[in-house]
């Protein structure tokens, strides 16, 4: 390194001097008056606090600032996440410095969070003054420019003019064109002091002006909590309320900038620091303003929301059951091994295992001991303008019922990503020439179930009064599932019963049962479950129903397997034993998640429930979510259930997703990869981007006009679905078209110098590379149709506090003409959330507002849950492309 | 029209009258690149001799993008297993002329191909060749590397998967009648021909876009070599790569050409005269100005333009 650059180096960054710290403190301030400005903005610490309201919130934030400063300097200094830089450090010690001031001013003074704001301003100004005179005086060495420049001289002239504006109006009135007069001096005045003097006087006159004039106004009082403002000219008006917090936003984003350029010594770095803290903060307010939305609904509409829900301590148990098997995922990916962070990492990796292994225990717990959980607390309902409290709690009982749908959703979801994990077991062990022709014998049965299926379904199980689902389809079921039971046990037996030298010898041997036991077992088993509706039996063994019982000992003997597997591969050595062994543990879990949610579906289409040691699983499981699960109105207090709306909303965003993706995808594929490029995909170019700002009111009339004449004539649900499946279509179209144009020709042409055909290749090479553009418009487009309120308004129906839910499902029959399959549900009116939000709070249709306010937050909820899901899906199909 | 082409600039005093020559269309002088002498092509440089059987014969072709006559006239017949190199200044339809060996331009919409090619014998411009058999037969590997964002693995059984000779779909494997072992075989044995097995075998499930470009390209040639063709095509397999990537291709190519019909293009004139066992000379204008055994290419050329090309006088 050179001596110029050591001496740049010590002058400006390494050594640290009373000018830095001063302003990193000054910027340090600035974040927390920003910070500050949010709290109050929402309200969450009210401008006229003083006494104890004032010195609690600063209490907080002292507590906030040192625990994060704290912990921070402690990981820095120990060594575990090292921060060298001067300017995190310095910033570090001005936050506490800050909160640490502000708190004191709080308890010392007699004032309320308004005054004490705008010191803060008024601070900031004069921190600003010193740095630019001792700047200019030489004292310390910076690099400023000649002038600020015209871009931040044109800011502060723009401002200047809305400072003399308002100045204006209030000296002479703006009856007298005189307030125009004084507006223009004002902001040539602030152009000239920013543009003409050296760059570290211009820079830090005009913010300290613009900063210090807020603070005056704001400690002085002339614009105080209760200040309001109407002009005549505006039908609203600005309160004081509202107007501090903004100034200390502005003002504090103004000084932080200055101080930035201030403390990088001006020039090109000042003005990158500067862009930096400001673009920063500009990103915080992002996340900021996201957060406080959901804060503020969750606030208002949290505690309606979860009023008396009550939860069975065993179905948390089986809702925990995947984060479970992801945590000990986690806990097992590797840690690392370079020096002090592998420790540090392994803490990290099996921190969710301790948290769901935790509140796994005190589930167990409330379930062994029969105790309770009561979380209590209270909220408050507007009546006729009266708050009233309302009391109500959060309780875990040890009911040991689970529901089904609670039961197969995890069930389902572990065997599915269990078989993902699970590789092959193919040319391992000794194949028996008996286990062959069982294996030749399995499809076939389970083909002969389908048809029997099939054939009932179509004729009903008793055509022509023959008693055919009673014998026949009886039967079968037994037999199937009796069939089904065999195949289950045959992994452990077969291990038992071998004699290999070994268990992983007897494991490894008896390989091919493994397969033939869990996946002939479960398809069999299915087709014999799904055969019993449609035949009308559900065969008994003494008081236990078949069907479940053979799944239970299913899954009692997979996952035996999966834990004998688990214990032999700890005694084996060898990496081929050892990773058979683990594909075979694989297949147990398969198999016991797999039967555990056939014991489940069973349930779910005989409805008759089935207990087992005291554990049962039925329809009505136990949880109880009023808000969620119930659909009725309230005449008193209690909270009303809107479960249809909830039903209608995801039946909607289902449905118009189902209709626009494969029509939008088709058509992108279509237009891209098919298509001449020229005039006509141009035009329809332009149309879908027409289509895409074409407003939802329009879409709703177009429904409500023509779509809804030529379905039946009423509002529906099926009418709501294609509406905003109208609208989906050409946000996911245009994304899927830059999608698949983005998709590098290198595959296409690889792909077709193998001989593969242009399908096949936009099927296996060009969809998938598609794939995450392709989610991220659907992504966006459910984000919109989700919470659209207008069209519903015309062609849903929007039932108003249903009773009752659309049962889609349970909606479809079969006929025997066409069109074969009807639905009724489709073609009836429904109730959705958006809709109830509306009428309840805009429309002051029946409700509390809170009852408005918990159904805003569970419309954030379901969105967020679609948002969610889609990122997964777009997360495992980037995985997928990229090489980490 | 051919201005384009000049775009090299040369001190050589030969320079202007190639200029010259060549900003007429109508006149039946050739176009030719900045420093190139002026002749007239004699047919029998391109006859080449050769004993054993003809895989490919090209008769006649032509190819034209747009009104761009990119392909004049070429005819060349190319003999089996063997590494039959194409060489010439860029932009001389070297790459044209490749990609019609496989139809190859029949995804450039511009293209205009005229005339035969023979494939043993069968013509592969027939209106009902069978364009999936074709290109199982005659493989291509790109200039630039381009395997598939999927797997190693995946990209090897990419091929004989969509052919329909490998099944490991979900009901196959749910039957256990997939076709696991099938694959694993071909994955070794492909690599194993490519030269990359020792570096990938214990990776074969991460993503091929973690390789490094030397490696993509063989992981290519093997993705190539498992649907098994006959022949196999190489667009400048190496010129993205670095020379101890580059040797690996060209001990590579060496080693195909005991059971493959290799073409290769390759811009590297050394290359050419190590690996291949014939050369074809284009030059500017798209014509095929001399083929002929590689040792009489580069130590005795007919035409005067073939030597001056060789021995660097321009290019
Ligand atoms: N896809 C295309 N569309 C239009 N012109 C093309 C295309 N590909 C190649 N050409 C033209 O054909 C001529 C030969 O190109 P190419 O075969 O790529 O040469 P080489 O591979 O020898 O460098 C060039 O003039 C080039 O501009
Ligand atoms: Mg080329």
């Amino acid at each position: 390194m050179s001596d110029a650059y050591a001496t740049t180096d010590r002058l400006v960054s390494a050594e640290s001097n009373v000018y830095d710290r001063g302003l990193d403190a000054t910027i340090a301030l600035s974040v927390v008056g920003f910070a500050l400005g949010m709290v109050t903005l929402v309200g969450l610490v009210p401008l006229d606090a003083g006494g104890s309201a004032l010195t609690g919130a600063f209490a907080t934030l002292l507590a906030v600032v040192v625990g994060a400063v704290g912990i921070s300097g402690l990981a820095s200094y120990t060594g575990v996440a090292p921060i060298t830089s001067q300017r995190v450090r310095g910033i570090g010690i001005g936050l506490v410095v800050s909160a640490v001031s502000l708190a004191v001013l709080a308890v010392a003074l007699p004032v309320t969070m308004a005054t004490l704001l705008g010191v803060v301003l008024l601070v900031e100004a004069l921190a600003l003054v010193a740095a630019g005179a001792t700047s200019r005086a030489g004292v310390v060495d910076t690099e400023p420019n000649m002038s600020a420049g015209l871009l931040a001289g044109s800011v502060f002239g723009a401002v200047g003019l809305a400072f003399g504006t308002v100045i204006g109006g209030a000296l002479v009135g703006f009856g007298s064109p005189l307030w125009a007069v004084v507006a223009l001096a004002t902001g040539a005045f602030l152009l000239a002091v920013t543009v003409l003097p050296r760059e570290d006087v211009g820079s830090t006159a005009s913010p300290a002006l613009v900063v210090a004039t807020l603070g005056l106004v704001v400690v002085t009082g002339v614009v105080g909590v209760g200040w309001q403002w109407n002009p005549q000219t505006l039908s609203g008006g600005f309160t004081g309320s509202a107007v501090i917090p903004v100034f200390l936003l502005f003002g504090t984003l103004l000084s932080a900038w200055s101080a930035a350029k201030c403390r990088a010594g001006f020039g090109a770095r000042g003005r990158e620091y500067g862009a930096f803290l400001v673009i920063n903060l500009n990103a915080f307010l992002m996340v900021a303003v996201m957060a406080t939305i959901v804060l503020f609904v969750t606030l208002k509409g949290v505690g309606y929301a979860v009023h008396g829900i009550t939860v069975g301590a065993l179905t948390l148990l089986v809702v925990l059951s995947p984060a479970l098997v992801g945590a000990v995922q986690f806990a097992r990916s590797p840690a690392g091994t370079s020096d002090w962070n592998t420790g540090v990492r392994q803490l990290f990796r099996v921190l969710p295992l301790a948290l769901v292994g935790s509140l796994g225990t005190v589930l167990a717990g409330v379930l062994l001991t029969g105790s309770t959980l009561r979380y209590a607390f209270t909220y408050v309902v507007q009546v006729n303008r009266a708050g009233e409290t309302i009391d109500t709690a959060i309780t875990v009982t040890p009911d040991a019922t689970v529901g089904t749908l609670l039961l197969i959703a995890p069930a389902l979801l572990l065997a599915v990503a269990f078989f993902r994990a699970f590789g092959s077991l193919r040319s391992v062990g000794t194949q028996s020439a008996r286990t062959g022709s069982v294996r030749q014998a399995v499809p076939t049965a389970i083909l002969g179930l389908v048809a029997l299926i099939g054939c009932f379904l179509v004729v009903g199980p008793s055509p022509f009064g023959l008693p055919l689902g009673g014998t026949l389809g009886f039967a079968a079921v037994v037999a199937g599932t009796l069939a089904a039971g065999a195949l289950a046990v045959l992994p452990l037996a077969g291990v038992l019963a071998s004699n290999g030298s070994s268990l992983a010898a007897s494991a490894q041997d008896e390989a091919p049962l493994f397969t033939l036991g869990v996946f002939g077992g479960l398809g069999l088993l299915t087709a014999a479950l799904v055969l019993q509706p449609v035949a009308a039996v559900n065969p008994l063994v003494g008081p236990v129903n078949l069907v479940p019982a053979v799944a239970l000992l299913g899954a009692v003997a997979s996952l035996a397997v999966a834990v004998l597997t688990t214990a032999a591969r700890r005694g084996s050595e060898e990496t081929i034993t050892r990773r058979l062994l683990a594909e075979e543990t694989r297949l147990g879990l398969v198999g016991a998640a797999g039967f555990t949610a056939l014991v489940g579906l069973h349930v779910a289409v005989t409805g008759v429930s089935f207990t087992v040691l005291g554990v049962s699983v039925a329809n009505e499981g136990s949880l109880s979510w009023p808000m969620v699960m119930q659909a009725y109105i309230p005449l008193g207090l209690e909270p009303g259930g809107i479960m249809p709306a909830i039903v209608g909303t995801v039946w909607l965003v289902v449905g118009a997703t189902l209709f626009a993706v494969p029509l939008g995808l088709g058509a992108a594929v279509f237009l891209t990869e098919y298509a001449e490029q020229g005039r006509f995909t141009a035009l329809v170019e332009i149309a879908t981007n027409a289509l895409w700002s074409t407003p939802s009111i329009v879409f709703g009339l177009f429904g409500a006009a023509f779509l809804i004449p030529r379905l039946g004539g009423d509002e529906s649900l099926l009418a709501g679905m294609l509406v905003l499946g109208f609208m989906l279509l050409p946000l996911v179209l245009i994304t899927s078209r830059e999608a698949i144009k983005s998709v590098p020709n290198e595959y296409r042409d690889a792909s077709t110098a193998l001989g593969v055909t242009q399908w096949e290749t936009i099927k296996s090479v060009v969809l998938p590379a598609a794939m995450p553009g392709v989610i991220t418009g659907v992504i966006l487009g459910v984000g919109r149709i989700a919470g659209e309120t207008a069209p519903l308004i015309l062609v849903l129906g929007s039932t108003l506090n249903a009773t009752n839910a659309v049962d889609v499902v349970g909606g479809f029959r079969f006929v025997a003409r066409p069109p074969f399959v009807v639905n009724d549900a489709l073609l009836t009116a429904s109730a959705s959330l958006p809709t109830q939000v509306w009428a309840v709070i805009a429309a002051g249709v029946s409700g509390s507002p809170q009852m408005g306010w918990a159904t805003a937050f569970i419309l954030l909820m379901v969105v967020l849950t679609f948002y969610a899901v889609g990122i997964t899906a777009r997360t495992y199909f980037r995985r997928k492309l990229d090489y980490e | 029209m051919s201005d384009s082409i000049n775009t090299e600039t040369s001190t050589d005093a030969q320079a202007s009258t190639g200029t010259q020559a060549s900003t007429d269309g109508e006149s039946p002088g050739i176009q030719t690149t900045a420093g190139e002498s002026e002749e007239r092509v004699r047919e029998e440089w391109t006859q080449y001799q050769f004993d054993g059987a003809a895989k490919l014969s090209v008769e006649d072709l032509n190819v034209w993008y747009g009104d761009d006559h990119a392909l004049k006239d070429v005819s060349m017949e190319i003999p089996e297993n063997s590494v039959t190199a194409l060489i010439g200044p860029s932009g001389c339809g070297k790459s044209t002329y490749l990609r019609c060996l496989n139809r190859m331009n029949d995804r450039i919409k511009a293209a205009r191909v005229d005339g035969s090619v023979e494939l043993e014998g069968t013509e592969i411009y027939d209106s009902n060749a069978n364009l999936v058999e074709l290109r199982k037969r005659i493989g291509m590997v790109f200039q630039s590397p381009n395997p598939f964002p999927k797997s190693i693995r995946e990209n090897i059984s990419y091929g004989p998967r969509k052919h329909g000779d490998i099944n490991k779909g979900l009901l196959a494997r749910l039957f256990g009648r997939d076709d696991t072992e099938a694959e694993a075989e071909l994955v070794e044995r492909s690599l194993k021909q490519a030269a990359l097995w020792d570096e990938v075998s214990d990776r074969l499930d991460d993503n091929a876009l973690g390789l490094s470009g030397g490696q993509q390209q063989r992981l290519c040639i093997a993705r190539c070599l498992a649907v098994d063709p006959e022949v196999i095509l190489m667009d400048e397999p190496a010129s993205a790569l670095d020379p101890i990537a580059t040797s690996k291709i060209e001990d590579l190519v060496e080693e195909l050409s005991k059971e493959y019909t290799v073409v290769i293009v390759t811009h590297n004139m050394q290359q050419a005269a190590r690996i291949s066992d014939q050369t074809a000379v284009f030059l500017t204008g798209g014509e095929l100005v001399e083929y002929d055994d590689t040792d009489k290419i580069f130590e005795n050329p007919e035409s005067q333009r073939v030597e001056d090309y060789i021995t660097g006088k321009f290019g």
